[in-house]
Protein backbone atom coordinates (compact mmCIF):
# COMPACT_ATOMS: atom_id res chain seq x y z
CA UNK A 1 0.00 0.00 0.00
CA UNK A 2 2.90 1.90 0.39
CA UNK A 3 3.18 3.86 -2.79
CA UNK A 4 -1.02 3.85 -3.34
CA UNK A 5 -1.08 7.98 -2.06
CA UNK A 6 2.12 9.42 -3.23
CA UNK A 7 2.40 12.41 -4.82
CA UNK A 8 3.44 13.53 -7.47
CA UNK A 9 4.98 10.61 -9.57
CA UNK A 10 8.75 9.88 -10.05
CA UNK A 11 8.98 7.99 -13.48
CA UNK A 12 11.71 5.85 -12.66
CA UNK A 13 10.85 4.93 -8.83
CA UNK A 14 7.54 4.26 -9.79
CA UNK A 15 8.09 2.06 -12.37
CA UNK A 16 9.91 -0.15 -9.96
CA UNK A 17 7.53 -0.01 -7.41
CA UNK A 18 5.04 -1.33 -9.84
CA UNK A 19 7.06 -4.16 -11.12
CA UNK A 20 7.59 -5.42 -7.94
CA UNK A 21 4.18 -4.94 -6.59
CA UNK A 22 2.69 -6.49 -9.90
CA UNK A 23 6.03 -9.26 -9.21
CA UNK A 24 4.11 -9.33 -5.44
CA UNK A 25 1.07 -10.04 -6.18
CA UNK A 26 1.86 -12.62 -9.14
CA UNK A 27 3.69 -14.46 -6.50
CA UNK A 28 0.85 -14.61 -4.57
CA UNK A 29 -1.38 -15.45 -7.21
CA UNK A 30 0.98 -18.45 -7.67
CA UNK A 31 1.03 -19.23 -3.91
CA UNK A 32 -2.81 -19.98 -4.34
CA UNK A 33 -2.44 -21.87 -7.15
CA UNK A 34 -0.34 -24.17 -5.47
CA UNK A 35 -1.93 -24.28 -2.73
CA UNK A 36 -5.30 -25.38 -4.87
CA UNK A 37 -2.88 -27.94 -7.10
CA UNK A 38 -1.73 -29.66 -3.45
CA UNK A 39 -5.60 -30.05 -2.76
CA UNK A 40 -5.46 -27.83 0.06
CA UNK A 41 -8.80 -26.76 0.88
CA UNK A 42 -10.26 -23.49 -0.95
CA UNK A 43 -11.88 -22.72 2.64
CA UNK A 44 -7.89 -22.31 4.09
CA UNK A 45 -6.96 -20.50 0.79
CA UNK A 46 -9.80 -17.72 1.67
CA UNK A 47 -8.97 -17.59 5.38
CA UNK A 48 -5.25 -16.88 4.23
CA UNK A 49 -6.24 -14.39 1.96
CA UNK A 50 -8.30 -13.03 4.24
CA UNK A 51 -5.44 -12.63 6.97
CA UNK A 52 -3.13 -10.78 4.03
CA UNK A 53 -5.95 -8.42 3.56
CA UNK A 54 -6.67 -8.19 6.94
CA UNK A 55 -2.87 -7.12 7.62
CA UNK A 56 -2.95 -4.88 4.94
CA UNK A 57 -5.83 -2.88 5.91
CA UNK A 58 -4.58 -2.81 9.72
CA UNK A 59 -0.73 -2.38 9.02
CA UNK A 60 -0.81 -0.37 6.24
CA UNK A 61 0.54 3.28 7.78
CA UNK A 62 2.88 1.55 9.61
CA UNK A 63 4.13 -0.69 6.48
CA UNK A 64 4.11 2.35 4.31
CA UNK A 65 5.87 4.63 6.40
CA UNK A 66 8.61 1.89 6.80
CA UNK A 67 9.51 1.82 3.41
CA UNK A 68 9.47 5.35 2.74
CA UNK A 69 11.81 5.89 5.93
CA UNK A 70 9.52 8.41 7.18
CA UNK A 71 9.52 9.12 11.55
CA UNK A 72 6.66 9.99 13.20
CA UNK A 73 6.88 13.71 14.50
CA UNK A 74 5.07 15.08 17.73
CA UNK A 75 4.25 18.48 17.71
CA UNK A 76 6.90 18.98 20.42
CA UNK A 77 9.22 17.68 17.86
CA UNK A 78 8.42 19.73 15.15
CA UNK A 79 10.89 23.01 15.56
CA UNK A 80 13.77 20.85 15.35
CA UNK A 81 13.30 19.77 11.68
CA UNK A 82 13.20 22.82 9.22
CA UNK A 83 10.25 23.89 8.14
CA UNK A 84 8.07 21.35 10.90
CA UNK A 85 6.61 24.31 12.79
CA UNK A 86 5.22 25.67 9.72
CA UNK A 87 4.23 22.24 8.79
CA UNK A 88 2.05 21.98 12.11
CA UNK A 89 0.73 25.35 11.05
CA UNK A 90 -0.37 24.55 8.18
CA UNK A 91 -1.98 21.01 8.86
CA UNK A 92 -3.68 22.59 11.78
CA UNK A 93 -5.65 25.45 9.48
CA UNK A 94 -6.37 22.95 6.50
CA UNK A 95 -8.13 20.03 9.26
CA UNK A 96 -9.88 23.27 10.71
CA UNK A 97 -11.43 23.97 7.38
CA UNK A 98 -12.19 20.13 6.47
CA UNK A 99 -13.14 19.29 9.90
CA UNK A 100 -11.07 16.53 10.10
CA UNK A 101 -9.41 14.92 13.31
CA UNK A 102 -5.68 16.46 12.88
CA UNK A 103 -3.56 13.44 11.29
CA UNK A 104 -0.18 12.28 12.73
CA UNK A 105 2.57 13.60 10.65
CA UNK A 106 5.83 12.28 9.71
CA UNK A 107 8.74 13.16 7.86
CA UNK A 108 10.72 11.28 5.70
CA UNK A 109 14.59 12.08 5.55
CA UNK A 110 14.96 12.54 1.83
CA UNK A 111 15.81 14.80 -0.79
CA UNK A 112 13.53 14.03 -3.25
CA UNK A 113 10.45 16.53 -2.69
CA UNK A 114 7.59 13.90 -1.91
CA UNK A 115 4.41 13.59 0.10
CA UNK A 116 1.95 10.63 1.00
CA UNK A 117 -0.66 9.62 2.73
CA UNK A 118 -1.74 6.82 4.52
CA UNK A 119 -4.15 5.43 7.30
CA UNK A 120 -7.46 3.06 6.78
CA UNK A 121 -9.50 5.64 8.21
CA UNK A 122 -9.11 9.13 9.39
CA UNK A 123 -8.27 8.59 12.66
CA UNK A 124 -5.32 6.21 11.78
CA UNK A 125 -4.32 8.63 9.24
CA UNK A 126 -0.88 9.47 8.77
CA UNK A 127 0.89 12.32 6.31
CA UNK A 128 4.03 11.78 5.47
CA UNK A 129 6.14 14.55 3.86
CA UNK A 130 10.32 14.11 2.56
CA UNK A 131 12.69 17.10 4.22
CA UNK A 132 13.36 17.77 0.36
CA UNK A 133 9.20 18.63 0.16
CA UNK A 134 9.40 21.29 3.21
CA UNK A 135 12.90 22.75 1.78
CA UNK A 136 11.67 23.26 -1.81
CA UNK A 137 7.91 24.48 -1.54
CA UNK A 138 7.00 27.63 -0.31
CA UNK A 139 4.36 27.87 2.13
CA UNK A 140 1.15 28.20 -0.17
CA UNK A 141 2.33 25.58 -2.22
CA UNK A 142 3.24 23.45 0.90
CA UNK A 143 -0.45 24.11 1.56
CA UNK A 144 -1.69 23.00 -1.78
CA UNK A 145 0.02 19.81 -1.46
CA UNK A 146 -0.71 18.90 2.19
CA UNK A 147 -4.83 19.71 1.27
CA UNK A 148 -4.15 17.07 -1.84
CA UNK A 149 -2.65 14.66 0.58
CA UNK A 150 -5.29 15.15 3.64
CA UNK A 151 -7.75 14.85 0.83
CA UNK A 152 -6.80 11.41 0.37
CA UNK A 153 -7.24 10.95 4.06
CA UNK A 154 -10.91 11.96 4.04
CA UNK A 155 -11.91 10.10 0.66
CA UNK A 156 -10.18 7.14 2.39
CA UNK A 157 -8.33 6.20 -0.30
CA UNK A 158 -6.22 3.44 1.43
CA UNK A 159 -9.17 1.28 3.03
CA UNK A 160 -10.58 1.66 -0.88
CA UNK A 161 -7.67 0.57 -3.03
CA UNK A 162 -6.83 -2.13 -0.55
CA UNK A 163 -10.37 -3.91 -0.84
CA UNK A 164 -10.14 -3.12 -4.57
CA UNK A 165 -6.83 -5.09 -4.82
CA UNK A 166 -8.27 -7.75 -2.92
CA UNK A 167 -11.10 -8.17 -5.29
CA UNK A 168 -8.56 -8.44 -8.03
CA UNK A 169 -7.00 -11.36 -6.22
CA UNK A 170 -10.01 -13.09 -5.37
CA UNK A 171 -11.29 -12.90 -9.33
CA UNK A 172 -8.78 -14.83 -9.89
CA UNK A 173 -9.11 -17.53 -7.26
CA UNK A 174 -13.38 -17.60 -8.24
CA UNK A 175 -12.12 -18.57 -11.83
CA UNK A 176 -10.17 -21.36 -10.97
CA UNK A 177 -12.84 -22.66 -9.00
CA UNK A 178 -15.36 -22.59 -11.67
CA UNK A 179 -12.78 -24.10 -13.44
CA UNK A 180 -12.74 -26.83 -11.38
CA UNK A 181 -16.44 -27.06 -10.62
CA UNK A 182 -16.72 -27.29 -14.48
CA UNK A 183 -14.03 -30.32 -15.16
CA UNK A 184 -15.08 -32.37 -12.40
CA UNK A 185 -19.13 -32.05 -12.50
CA UNK A 186 -18.85 -29.83 -9.30
CA UNK A 187 -20.07 -32.58 -7.06
CA UNK A 188 -16.80 -34.42 -5.60
CA UNK A 189 -14.59 -31.18 -5.76
CA UNK A 190 -11.33 -31.05 -7.34
CA UNK A 191 -9.98 -33.53 -4.47
CA UNK A 192 -12.51 -36.03 -5.22
CA UNK A 193 -11.78 -35.76 -8.85
CA UNK A 194 -8.24 -36.33 -8.35
CA UNK A 195 -8.59 -38.95 -6.13
CA UNK A 196 -10.53 -40.92 -8.97
CA UNK A 197 -7.67 -40.85 -10.88
CA UNK A 198 -7.84 -44.78 -11.00
CA UNK A 199 -11.41 -44.38 -13.72
CA UNK A 200 -9.61 -43.65 -16.55
CA UNK A 201 -6.27 -44.43 -18.44
CA UNK A 202 -3.61 -43.40 -15.92
CA UNK A 203 -0.93 -42.09 -17.99
CA UNK A 204 -4.07 -39.89 -19.69
CA UNK A 205 -5.79 -38.46 -16.99
CA UNK A 206 -2.26 -37.29 -15.35
CA UNK A 207 -0.69 -35.83 -19.10
CA UNK A 208 -4.79 -33.66 -18.66
CA UNK A 209 -4.37 -32.90 -14.95
CA UNK A 210 -1.14 -30.96 -16.00
CA UNK A 211 -1.80 -29.48 -19.02
CA UNK A 212 -5.15 -28.19 -16.90
CA UNK A 213 -2.82 -26.94 -14.04
CA UNK A 214 -1.10 -25.17 -16.54
CA UNK A 215 -4.10 -23.78 -17.99
CA UNK A 216 -5.50 -22.66 -14.61
CA UNK A 217 -1.78 -21.27 -13.63
CA UNK A 218 -2.28 -19.41 -16.94
CA UNK A 219 -6.06 -17.78 -16.65
CA UNK A 220 -5.40 -16.80 -13.19
CA UNK A 221 -2.18 -14.66 -14.40
CA UNK A 222 -4.25 -13.05 -16.99
CA UNK A 223 -7.11 -12.15 -14.62
CA UNK A 224 -4.52 -10.83 -12.23
CA UNK A 225 -3.27 -8.50 -15.11
CA UNK A 226 -6.48 -7.20 -15.95
CA UNK A 227 -7.46 -6.37 -12.43
CA UNK A 228 -4.25 -4.71 -11.89
CA UNK A 229 -4.45 -2.32 -14.98
CA UNK A 230 -7.86 -1.82 -13.73
CA UNK A 231 -6.70 -1.41 -10.05
CA UNK A 232 -4.32 1.03 -11.14
CA UNK A 233 -6.77 2.82 -13.49
CA UNK A 234 -8.80 3.83 -10.34
CA UNK A 235 -5.70 4.76 -8.76
CA UNK A 236 -5.30 7.52 -11.32
CA UNK A 237 -9.23 8.56 -11.12
CA UNK A 238 -8.43 8.83 -6.94
CA UNK A 239 -5.22 10.84 -7.71
CA UNK A 240 -7.44 13.37 -9.62
CA UNK A 241 -10.14 12.96 -7.19
CA UNK A 242 -7.78 14.33 -4.06
CA UNK A 243 -6.65 17.00 -6.59
CA UNK A 244 -10.28 18.44 -7.08
CA UNK A 245 -10.90 18.05 -3.47
CA UNK A 246 -7.79 19.26 -2.30
CA UNK A 247 -8.23 23.16 -4.78
CA UNK A 248 -11.80 23.54 -3.53
CA UNK A 249 -10.40 23.18 0.40
CA UNK A 250 -7.79 26.17 -0.51
CA UNK A 251 -9.82 27.93 -3.02
CA UNK A 252 -7.34 28.37 -5.15
CA UNK A 253 -6.65 25.17 -8.26
CA UNK A 254 -3.72 27.60 -9.52
CA UNK A 255 -1.77 26.90 -6.58
CA UNK A 256 -2.19 23.28 -6.46
CA UNK A 257 -1.15 23.32 -10.12
CA UNK A 258 1.71 25.87 -9.31
CA UNK A 259 3.16 22.81 -6.74
CA UNK A 260 2.40 20.04 -9.04
CA UNK A 261 5.28 21.83 -11.82
CA UNK A 262 7.59 22.59 -9.31
CA UNK A 263 7.64 19.27 -7.84
CA UNK A 264 8.24 17.38 -11.35
CA UNK A 265 10.27 19.87 -12.64
CA UNK A 266 12.91 19.43 -9.55
CA UNK A 267 11.95 15.61 -9.78
CA UNK A 268 13.52 15.22 -12.97
CA UNK A 269 16.93 16.96 -12.06
CA UNK A 270 17.45 15.53 -9.01
CA UNK A 271 21.11 16.06 -8.26
CA UNK A 272 23.34 12.86 -8.49
CA UNK A 273 24.02 12.99 -4.76
CA UNK A 274 20.43 12.28 -3.93
CA UNK A 275 20.10 9.40 -6.25
CA UNK A 276 22.49 7.65 -4.59
CA UNK A 277 21.69 8.17 -1.44
CA UNK A 278 18.40 6.70 -2.19
CA UNK A 279 19.91 4.20 -3.71
CA UNK A 280 19.20 1.57 -0.74
CA UNK A 281 16.09 1.29 -1.78
CA UNK A 282 16.25 -0.55 -5.05
CA UNK A 283 17.05 -3.56 -2.61
CA UNK A 284 12.90 -3.60 -2.11
CA UNK A 285 11.92 -2.37 -5.72
CA UNK A 286 13.75 -5.51 -7.03
CA UNK A 287 13.79 -3.99 -10.58
CA UNK A 288 16.43 -1.24 -10.29
CA UNK A 289 18.02 -1.92 -14.20
CA UNK A 290 14.33 -0.84 -15.28
CA UNK A 291 14.23 1.95 -17.52
CA UNK A 292 11.08 4.50 -17.37
CA UNK A 293 9.48 3.23 -20.01
CA UNK A 294 7.07 5.79 -21.26
CA UNK A 295 4.09 3.94 -23.00
CA UNK A 296 3.73 1.28 -20.45
CA UNK A 297 3.65 3.44 -17.65
CA UNK A 298 0.54 5.66 -18.33
CA UNK A 299 -1.30 2.23 -18.58
CA UNK A 300 0.14 1.56 -15.15
CA UNK A 301 0.89 4.51 -13.94
CA UNK A 302 -0.76 5.20 -10.10
CA UNK A 303 -0.79 9.15 -11.01
CA UNK A 304 -2.40 10.57 -14.32
CA UNK A 305 0.09 12.25 -16.14
CA UNK A 306 1.10 15.96 -15.08
CA UNK A 307 -0.59 17.16 -18.27
CA UNK A 308 -3.98 15.68 -16.90
CA UNK A 309 -3.73 16.69 -13.63
CA UNK A 310 -3.19 20.38 -14.78
CA UNK A 311 -6.12 20.57 -17.42
CA UNK A 312 -8.51 19.45 -14.80
CA UNK A 313 -7.08 22.33 -11.96
CA UNK A 314 -6.92 25.11 -14.60
CA UNK A 315 -10.89 23.78 -15.91
CA UNK A 316 -11.49 23.91 -12.14
CA UNK A 317 -10.03 27.15 -11.74
CA UNK A 318 -12.16 28.71 -14.80
CA UNK A 319 -14.96 27.01 -13.12
CA UNK A 320 -14.34 28.67 -9.57
CA UNK A 321 -14.45 32.25 -11.29
CA UNK A 322 -17.01 31.76 -13.43
CA UNK A 323 -19.57 30.76 -10.48
CA UNK A 324 -18.11 33.30 -8.25
CA UNK A 325 -18.34 36.25 -10.88
CA UNK B 1 -19.15 11.14 4.79
CA UNK B 2 -21.45 8.47 2.91
CA UNK B 3 -19.99 5.05 1.46
CA UNK B 4 -21.21 6.52 -2.03
CA UNK B 5 -18.88 9.71 -1.63
CA UNK B 6 -16.05 7.21 -0.10
CA UNK B 7 -16.54 5.35 -3.28
CA UNK B 8 -16.54 8.42 -5.84
CA UNK B 9 -13.53 9.92 -3.85
CA UNK B 10 -15.34 13.25 -3.11
CA UNK B 11 -15.57 15.76 -0.13
CA UNK B 12 -18.25 17.94 0.68
CA UNK B 13 -17.14 21.25 1.46
CA UNK B 14 -18.11 21.85 5.70
CA UNK B 15 -20.53 24.63 5.97
CA UNK B 16 -19.96 27.37 9.11
CA UNK B 17 -22.08 27.54 11.89
CA UNK B 18 -22.18 30.84 12.95
CA UNK B 19 -25.57 31.01 15.82
CA UNK B 20 -22.57 29.65 18.81
CA UNK B 21 -21.21 33.18 18.67
CA UNK B 22 -23.77 34.80 20.57
CA UNK B 23 -23.05 32.28 23.77
CA UNK B 24 -20.15 35.01 23.78
CA UNK B 25 -21.29 37.42 25.93
CA UNK B 26 -22.62 35.12 28.84
CA UNK B 27 -18.85 33.48 28.56
CA UNK B 28 -17.01 37.07 29.15
CA UNK B 29 -18.99 37.21 32.37
CA UNK B 30 -17.73 34.01 33.61
CA UNK B 31 -13.99 34.86 32.28
CA UNK B 32 -13.91 38.26 34.06
CA UNK B 33 -15.66 37.04 37.55
CA UNK B 34 -13.35 33.76 37.45
CA UNK B 35 -10.16 35.15 35.98
CA UNK B 36 -10.56 38.75 36.15
CA UNK B 37 -10.63 38.83 32.13
CA UNK B 38 -11.92 41.49 30.25
CA UNK B 39 -12.39 42.15 26.75
CA UNK B 40 -10.04 44.08 24.55
CA UNK B 41 -12.47 45.39 22.25
CA UNK B 42 -11.37 43.64 18.93
CA UNK B 43 -12.72 40.42 17.28
CA UNK B 44 -11.21 38.68 14.04
CA UNK B 45 -12.82 36.57 11.42
CA UNK B 46 -9.87 34.63 9.80
CA UNK B 47 -10.92 33.17 6.59
CA UNK B 48 -9.11 31.50 3.27
CA UNK B 49 -9.22 33.96 0.47
CA UNK B 50 -10.67 32.01 -2.77
CA UNK B 51 -9.97 32.44 -6.80
CA UNK B 52 -12.09 34.37 -8.81
CA UNK B 53 -13.67 37.76 -9.13
CA UNK B 54 -16.75 37.10 -6.84
CA UNK B 55 -14.60 36.90 -3.96
CA UNK B 56 -12.51 40.19 -4.28
CA UNK B 57 -15.84 41.81 -4.21
CA UNK B 58 -17.58 40.19 -1.29
CA UNK B 59 -14.72 41.87 0.24
CA UNK B 60 -15.67 45.11 -0.92
CA UNK B 61 -19.33 44.63 0.04
CA UNK B 62 -17.60 43.89 3.39
CA UNK B 63 -15.37 47.08 3.80
CA UNK B 64 -18.28 48.88 2.44
CA UNK B 65 -20.88 48.07 4.63
CA UNK B 66 -18.40 47.84 7.99
CA UNK B 67 -17.50 51.61 6.91
CA UNK B 68 -20.86 52.57 6.81
CA UNK B 69 -21.57 50.62 10.03
CA UNK B 70 -18.36 52.15 11.56
CA UNK B 71 -19.17 55.71 10.91
CA UNK B 72 -22.59 55.50 12.65
CA UNK B 73 -21.68 53.32 15.50
CA UNK B 74 -17.94 52.72 17.44
CA UNK B 75 -17.06 49.66 15.11
CA UNK B 76 -13.41 50.26 13.39
CA UNK B 77 -12.07 47.72 10.87
CA UNK B 78 -8.85 46.13 8.92
CA UNK B 79 -7.64 43.78 6.91
CA UNK B 80 -4.79 41.62 7.37
CA UNK B 81 -3.04 39.12 5.28
CA UNK B 82 -0.90 36.49 8.00
CA UNK B 83 1.98 34.74 6.89
CA UNK B 84 -0.73 31.63 6.06
CA UNK B 85 -2.15 33.15 3.36
CA UNK B 86 -5.05 33.66 5.25
CA UNK B 87 -7.01 36.65 5.09
CA UNK B 88 -8.45 38.58 8.65
CA UNK B 89 -10.94 41.16 9.26
CA UNK B 90 -9.90 42.61 12.09
CA UNK B 91 -13.25 44.36 14.08
CA UNK B 92 -13.15 46.77 17.01
CA UNK B 93 -15.50 47.75 18.96
CA UNK B 94 -15.63 48.92 22.61
CA UNK B 95 -19.23 47.23 23.59
CA UNK B 96 -18.47 43.50 23.32
CA UNK B 97 -21.85 42.86 22.76
CA UNK B 98 -21.61 44.95 19.59
CA UNK B 99 -18.58 43.15 18.68
CA UNK B 100 -19.76 40.17 18.25
CA UNK B 101 -22.39 41.54 16.36
CA UNK B 102 -19.99 43.08 13.89
CA UNK B 103 -18.34 39.51 13.74
CA UNK B 104 -21.32 37.80 13.19
CA UNK B 105 -22.09 40.21 10.59
CA UNK B 106 -18.96 39.55 8.63
CA UNK B 107 -19.30 35.97 9.03
CA UNK B 108 -22.88 35.73 7.70
CA UNK B 109 -22.21 38.29 4.66
CA UNK B 110 -19.04 35.67 3.57
CA UNK B 111 -21.74 32.53 3.65
CA UNK B 112 -24.06 34.12 2.38
CA UNK B 113 -22.01 34.46 -0.56
CA UNK B 114 -21.54 30.94 -0.30
CA UNK B 115 -18.23 31.36 1.34
CA UNK B 116 -18.86 29.56 4.20
CA UNK B 117 -16.31 26.26 3.99
CA UNK B 118 -13.86 28.91 3.65
CA UNK B 119 -14.42 30.30 7.07
CA UNK B 120 -11.29 29.18 9.38
CA UNK B 121 -12.36 30.90 13.03
CA UNK B 122 -13.09 34.05 14.75
CA UNK B 123 -10.90 34.93 17.36
CA UNK B 124 -11.91 37.79 20.31
CA UNK B 125 -9.57 39.21 22.42
CA UNK B 126 -9.08 39.55 26.62
CA UNK B 127 -6.59 40.75 28.86
CA UNK B 128 -6.33 41.10 32.57
CA UNK B 129 -8.58 43.66 33.49
CA UNK B 130 -7.78 46.88 35.24
CA UNK B 131 -9.20 46.09 38.34
CA UNK B 132 -6.50 44.58 40.82
CA UNK B 133 -8.43 45.32 44.00
CA UNK B 134 -10.46 41.86 43.18
CA UNK B 135 -7.57 40.15 42.17
CA UNK B 136 -5.12 38.88 45.13
CA UNK B 137 -8.24 36.54 46.26
CA UNK B 138 -7.64 34.56 42.83
CA UNK B 139 -5.03 31.77 42.41
CA UNK B 140 -3.36 31.25 39.01
CA UNK B 141 -5.51 33.92 37.08
CA UNK B 142 -4.56 34.39 33.93
CA UNK B 143 -1.50 37.31 33.61
CA UNK B 144 -1.11 37.24 29.62
CA UNK B 145 -3.50 37.99 26.82
CA UNK B 146 -6.32 35.09 26.10
CA UNK B 147 -8.09 34.62 22.92
CA UNK B 148 -11.07 32.40 22.42
CA UNK B 149 -11.43 31.00 18.96
CA UNK B 150 -14.23 29.71 17.67
CA UNK B 151 -14.35 26.82 15.34
CA UNK B 152 -17.49 27.13 12.58
CA UNK B 153 -17.11 23.70 11.09
CA UNK B 154 -17.51 21.72 14.70
CA UNK B 155 -19.40 24.91 16.77
CA UNK B 156 -17.18 24.69 19.28
CA UNK B 157 -14.94 27.39 21.45
CA UNK B 158 -10.95 26.98 22.69
CA UNK B 159 -9.11 28.99 24.49
CA UNK B 160 -5.48 30.40 23.26
CA UNK B 161 -2.99 31.57 25.68
CA UNK B 162 0.08 32.39 24.05
CA UNK B 163 3.38 32.88 26.41
CA UNK B 164 5.98 34.47 24.94
CA UNK B 165 7.85 32.92 21.83
CA UNK B 166 5.75 30.20 20.04
CA UNK B 167 4.67 28.95 23.69
CA UNK B 168 1.35 28.56 25.07
CA UNK B 169 0.52 28.48 28.65
CA UNK B 170 -1.52 24.98 28.38
CA UNK B 171 -1.99 24.96 32.23
CA UNK B 172 -4.35 28.43 31.93
CA UNK B 173 -6.15 27.38 28.85
CA UNK B 174 -7.17 23.98 30.40
CA UNK B 175 -8.74 25.63 33.08
CA UNK B 176 -10.34 28.10 31.44
CA UNK B 177 -12.14 25.10 29.59
CA UNK B 178 -12.93 23.79 33.28
CA UNK B 179 -14.81 27.23 33.44
CA UNK B 180 -15.83 27.62 30.42
CA UNK B 181 -17.65 24.79 30.32
CA UNK B 182 -20.86 25.64 30.85
CA UNK B 183 -20.90 29.10 28.69
CA UNK B 184 -19.45 27.83 26.05
CA UNK B 185 -19.32 24.10 24.35
CA UNK B 186 -15.51 23.92 24.30
CA UNK B 187 -13.99 22.21 21.25
CA UNK B 188 -13.45 18.47 23.41
CA UNK B 189 -10.47 17.65 21.61
CA UNK B 190 -7.38 19.23 22.22
CA UNK B 191 -5.75 18.21 19.16
CA UNK B 192 -7.91 20.74 17.23
CA UNK B 193 -6.48 23.81 19.45
CA UNK B 194 -4.05 24.74 16.91
CA UNK B 195 -2.03 27.79 17.86
CA UNK B 196 -2.50 31.02 15.83
CA UNK B 197 0.72 32.51 16.46
CA UNK B 198 1.05 36.21 15.37
CA UNK B 199 -2.52 36.63 15.11
CA UNK B 200 -3.28 40.79 14.17
CA UNK B 201 -6.08 40.81 17.30
CA UNK B 202 -5.45 42.77 20.48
Amino acid sequence: MAARTRYPTDKGLTTRMLSTVFLLGLLYAAFVAILVAVHVKLALILVLALGILFVQYFFSDRIALYSMGGRIVTRDQAPRVPGGTELFAVIDRLVALADMPHPQVAIANSDMPNAFATGRDQKHAVVCVTTGLLRRLDEPELEAVLAHELSHVAHRDVAVMTIASFLGILAGLMTRMFYFAGLFGGMGGYGGGRGGGGRGGNSNAGGQLVLIELGMVLVSAVIYAISFVLIRTLSRYRELAADRSGAILIGQPALLAQALVKVSGEMSRIPSRDLRAAEHFNAFFFAPALAPGASISTLFATHPPLQRRLDQLAKLDAEMRRGAA
Amino acid sequence: MGLLDVILGRTKPVEANLDKLFALPGARITLEASEGLVPTGQAGVCFKPSAGQGFAETEQEIAGMLAGASSGASAKLSEEADEYGYRWVVVGDADFDDLVTHAHFVNSTLREHGYGPQLLCSVFGFAPGPAPGSAPGRSGSVRASTYLVYLYKRGTFYPFVPAGAERRDNEAELRLKAELGKDLSVEPDLERWFPLWGLPVY
